[in-house]
């Protein structure tokens, strides 16, 4: 089977940088081994969120501080700029609405209650333009009796900050006593499918919190609206008499796997080919060039292309493997850019700087992927199977992942 | 703080162990009145970091007559008054074409003078009744072996002590001794939580403070000589084996596989530390190095079984008063009346044994601190079942209501965890059904019962009396749900904020020595899921 451009990763990365190149004509395909880190989607994409442990304001300036090394830095500051306009229009043609700036940060509310800075979020949740205002004065709280991946609490003790007077009150709803009934089924997706079948339960739902949020000035709830479509989430908007303000929930995130569905479905319907559950096994190299690649589903059908991006992800996605004393890129055997000592992986403390984070595929300036010290010349890494970075800390994961997703995808359409 | 409790006791026992435990169960049930106090939480020292073995006596058989003998006596006793915390599993004693197949006949003959049962058993056959075990065996020998867990066992005597009137303090540590002349007659307390000092008063103070016995002696002005001994162990994702499987040979390093619950675990590695380094114990890449190249000679699909955790715990071993070198080493009970020994009455340690033998060694301090209180009333701890192990007097309706009840998943694990007293734990409400932790089977109504009634005062409590956060995905979901229900009882957020992260680093903390594979995929999915999506710090107040 011949393409012209074959991507190894369905995540954000992979769907960004197929919709791209298929926006642009070309004929791609995607494989992808199953659930991507969309799925624990926050609601909001960073551009760069922190930097020495500050909270950034403006991440277009912050980025030019950024060591060589660095993602944003190996894209270019003038590329990162203007590719930055262009995520949030590539995401909206998907059906993808999402707003804000990257020279200044705006602000989303954690489940802790507390106010993050970040560039870009999905509206279904509510932007706050400044970290020590929280708009209303008195808030309600709401959650669904029995669901216990939404922390009222946490989220109540975070609001003290603002002086906002915050009452939380849980409720029952026949049509979730079936879910309720086994103990672990009451989680976020469930719930969603709950209202994505039918609008008398949505109904139903806003007319209880017309009725509970009587005398409050917002409403608070869990994001758990809207699986496959957003409508959901606008006709509640509509629906319920005062602002809404959803927090998410524990993951698996609704948002997130709606996110991913409309990325799958815009880039399936450009022509793209989404291989779901498929593995790629080993690559054919000639001359280094990646020639062709093998997948567990498709058996001898060896998958060829002119250009190969890999964009499989981190650790969690097993884009790069630990052994007890080894690192290594499982798929296609690439250079990595990260410590031979075991022993200096790891930090003892939870909460500090991990340096195994930092850790992805080296490449040449050009995102060329490197296999045993040279470069592949149409085998190109984006998104966090990438080095050089804690995007963790750095609140930068989302903005390396579709930047230099875009950025590799100009590469291979020059 | 303890306003409305007593400030006068006839005795106070220092150390939430199972020793203390023990000992405490033991004086009030003999109608003392008693006063606990631990400075973190129970079963927090060596009692909850070891195998959780219970031992037929037999690994000690050649070696230490004296200890088989004990072990075997206690083993039966506890399979007796703690049926909840025991399973009854059998072991192994298997020989390796690279150990001497001779020292099979001395090792049932040692058994058999200590009054432990074997059975030896051709190869073929142990394979095939232990399926994970080396098929390379030639030799094995069944030992009526168990698993026990300490938490519930200590958490038990605790319970029970309770009942019969004793109070229990945990967040308390002693910070000195209260002396009038030659006699010891309180304890100054810390009490972590509300950072006061407070002093109790006592006419017989127990130092049952295991390793840290030797500092507690000290602040009593009496030197007891102490040798720390760290003992490393590995915790596997899944439970490999059905029976415990030891080598038959001399004891040594990593020996032992002991199921439990939903995992197994091996150990011990054993390696004599500087004292001031007990409480400071973590698990290096050697001792990594050993238990995995060890165990896998037990049972060889270890070599793939994922690790969940690496943890280390510390045997006090007590030198020989005749011997400040530390060479004479006792493994046996050792109780000190400092009265005696160094003139200071109303005092004494209790120390040494093991947890095997914790119910022995509460027997036998209660017994002198009876003497000197001319209590006459004999130990009843060996016949008196623990609250959760009580007999049904219906066998026939506990059968029935195993096959014919639909008990949800939650239920039955409750049961297997807290015994008869799961019947305290509210269930049948759909809300309360609700599963806070996925791996292990925990409830919210068992969660809040763990509130209430078992002394948690944060997560990592919590852990040890529920198993939240204990099985595969080792708290990455489940943390986050009960501290929002911790939150709810408590009514502190921000402490609750604190745990979770407290929680977090006490989990990395048993991660990093072995965190490869899976396990570094899971702690980069936890870290993105409390420090990325929830925005969680190491400090959020």
């Amino acid at each position: 089977m011949k393409f012209d451009n074959i991507i190894i990763g369905g995540g954000l990365s992979g769907l960004t940088c197929g919709i791209k190149l298929a926006e642009q004509g070309k004929k791609c395909a995607i494989v992808s081994s199953g659930q991507s880190a969309i799925h624990f989607f926050s609601g909001s994409f960073d551009l760069l969120g922190k930097l020495n442990g500050q909270e950034v304001k403006n991440p277009l300036e912050a980025i030019k501080t950024l060591p060589d090394a660095h993602p944003y830095q190996r894209v270019g500051i003038k590329n990162i700029a203007r590719l930055a306009v262009e995520a949030p229009q590539l995401l909206d043609r998907a059906g993808l609405q999402f707003s804000g700036k990257s020279d200044q940060n705006h602000f989303v509310l954690t489940p802790m209650g507390i106010m993050k800075p970040t560039w870009l979020t999905i509206d279904d949740f509510t932007r706050f333009e400044q970290n020590d205002v929280f708009p209303w004065k008195k808030a309600v709280i709401l959650n669904f009796s029995g669901f216990l991946d939404f922390h009222t609490l946490f989220v109540q003790d975070g609001l003290k900050k603002y002086d906002v007077d915050v009452q939380i009150k849980n409720f029952a709803m026949k049509e979730f006593e079936a879910i309720r009934r086994n103990p672990s089924e009451m989680r976020s997706t469930n719930i969603a499918k709950v209202f994505d079948q039918g609008e008398d339960v949505l109904n139903e739902f806003a007319q209880k919190v017309n009725q509970l949020s009587e005398g409050f000035e917002v409403v608070i709830l869990p994001a758990v609206f809207g699986l496959f479509t957003k409508n959901v989430v606008t006709d509640l908007k509509s629906m319920i008499n005062k602002p809404l303000v959803l927090i998410p929930a524990i993951p698996p995130s609704v948002p997130g796997i709606r996110s991913q569905i409309l990325l799958r479905k815009r880039f399936e319907e450009l022509g793209g080919t989404y291989f779901l559950g498929d593995i790629v096994e080993e690559g054919t190299f000639k001359n280094n060039r990646l020639v062709a690649v093998q997948t567990n589903n498709h058996g001898n059908i060896k998958l060829e292309a002119d250009q190969f991006v890999l964009a499989s992800g981190s650790f969690y996605s097993k884009g790069i493997v630990a052994t007890r004393d080894k690192l290594y890129e499982p798929i296609l055997g690439l250079d990595i850019d990260g410590d031979i000592d075991s022993e200096k992986w790891l930090d003892e403390k939870f909460f500090n700087d991990q340096p195994y984070m930092h850790y992805g595929v080296k490449t040449d300036s050009g995102f060329r992927a490197l296999k045993n010290g040279k470069p592949i010349e149409n085998l190109f890494a984006a998104g966090s199977v990438l080095g050089g970075a804690n995007a963790l800390k750095e609140g930068s994961g989302a903005g390396i992942s579709l930047l230099t997703s875009l950025h590799v995808a100009e590469q291979i359409l020059k | 703080m303890n306003k409305n409790i007593s400030k006068e006791y006839d005795v106070i026992i220092i150390g939430g162990g199972v020793t203390g435990a023990g000992t405490a169960r033991d004086c009030a049930m003999r109608g003392l009145s008693v006063l606990l106090v631990e400075r973190h939480d129970f079963a927090t020292g060596a009692t909850g970091r070891n195998h959780g073995l219970l031992h037929s006596g037999a690994r000690y058989a050649v070696t230490d007559h004296e200890s088989a003998a004990e072990c075997i006596k206690e083993n039966m006793i506890l399979r007796r008054i703690a049926n909840h915390c025991v399973e009854e599993n059998d072991g192994l004693f298997i020989t390796l074409p690279e150990d001497d197949i001779a020292f099979q006949s001395q090792f049932v003959d040692a058994c058999k003078t200590a009054g432990i049962g074997t059975e030896i058993l051709d190869p073929d056959f142990a394979r095939r009744i232990e399926p994970s075990v080396n098929p390379d065996l030639i030799g094995a020998v069944k030992v009526p072996d168990g698993s026990v867990d300490p938490f519930r066992l200590t958490m038990s005597n605790a319970l029970d002590a309770r009942i019969h009137g004793a109070v229990l303090l945990t967040q308390h540590e002693v910070k000195g001794i209260v002396k009038e002349q030659d006699r010891a007659i309180g304890v100054e307390l810390f009490n972590h939580e509300t950072k006061q000092n407070v002093n109790y008063y006592g006419k017989i103070i127990v130092n049952a403070g295991g390793i840290w016995g030797h500092h507690i002696a000290k602040l009593a002005g009496v030197n007891i000589n102490m040798f720390p001994a760290k003992g490393s162990l590995l915790i596997f994702g899944h439970r490999v084996n059905k029976m415990v499987i030891n080598r038959c040979r001399k004891p040594s390093n990593a020996d032992i596989l002991v199921p439990g619950d939903t995992i197994c675990l091996i150990g011990t590695t054993s390696e004599r530390i500087p004292y001031d380094q007990i409480d400071n114990m973590f698990v290096s890449r050697q001792d990594v190095d050993v238990l995995i190249r060890e165990g896998v000679k037990l049972s060889p699909t270890l070599a793939t079984t994922r690790i969940l955790r690496a943890y280390a715990g510390v045997r006090p071993l007590v030198a020989a008063d005749n011997d400040p070198s530390g060479r004479s080493i006792s493994r046996g009970i050792v109780l000190l009346d400092h009265q005696e020994r160094d003139g200071l009455s109303g005092f004494i340690t209790i120390t040494g044994g093991k947890l095997m033998t914790y119910r022995l060694m509460a027997e036998e301090a209660t017994d002198l601190i009876c003497k000197k209180l001319a209590v006459d009333k004999q130990c009843e701890t060996a016949e008196k079942s623990l609250p959760g192990a009580e007999k049904s007097e219906h066998p026939l309706s506990i059968a029935t209501e195993k096959v014919y009840t639909g008990a949800n998943i939650s239920q039955k694990s409750a049961k297997d965890r807290h015994g008869t007293l799961a019947k305290n734990i509210l269930n049948g409400d759909d809300y309360e059904d609700s599963l806070v932790c996925e791996c292990e089977g925990v409830s919210i109504a068992e969660v809040k019962y763990a509130i209430n009634e078992l002394h948690v005062n944060n997560l990592i409590d919590l852990r040890r009396r529920t198993r939240v956060g204990m099985g595969t995905c080792q708290g990455e979901l489940c943390a986050c749900r009960a501290a929002g229900l911790l939150c709810e009882s408590f009514e502190k957020p921000g402490k609750a904020k604190d745990d979770l992260a407290n929680f977090l680093q006490e989990r990395w903390k048993g991660m990093l020595p072995i965190t490869w594979g899976e396990g570094i995929n899971e702690i980069q999915f936890t870290s993105w899921i409390y420090e990325g999506i929830y925005g969680l710090k190491p400090d959020n107040n």
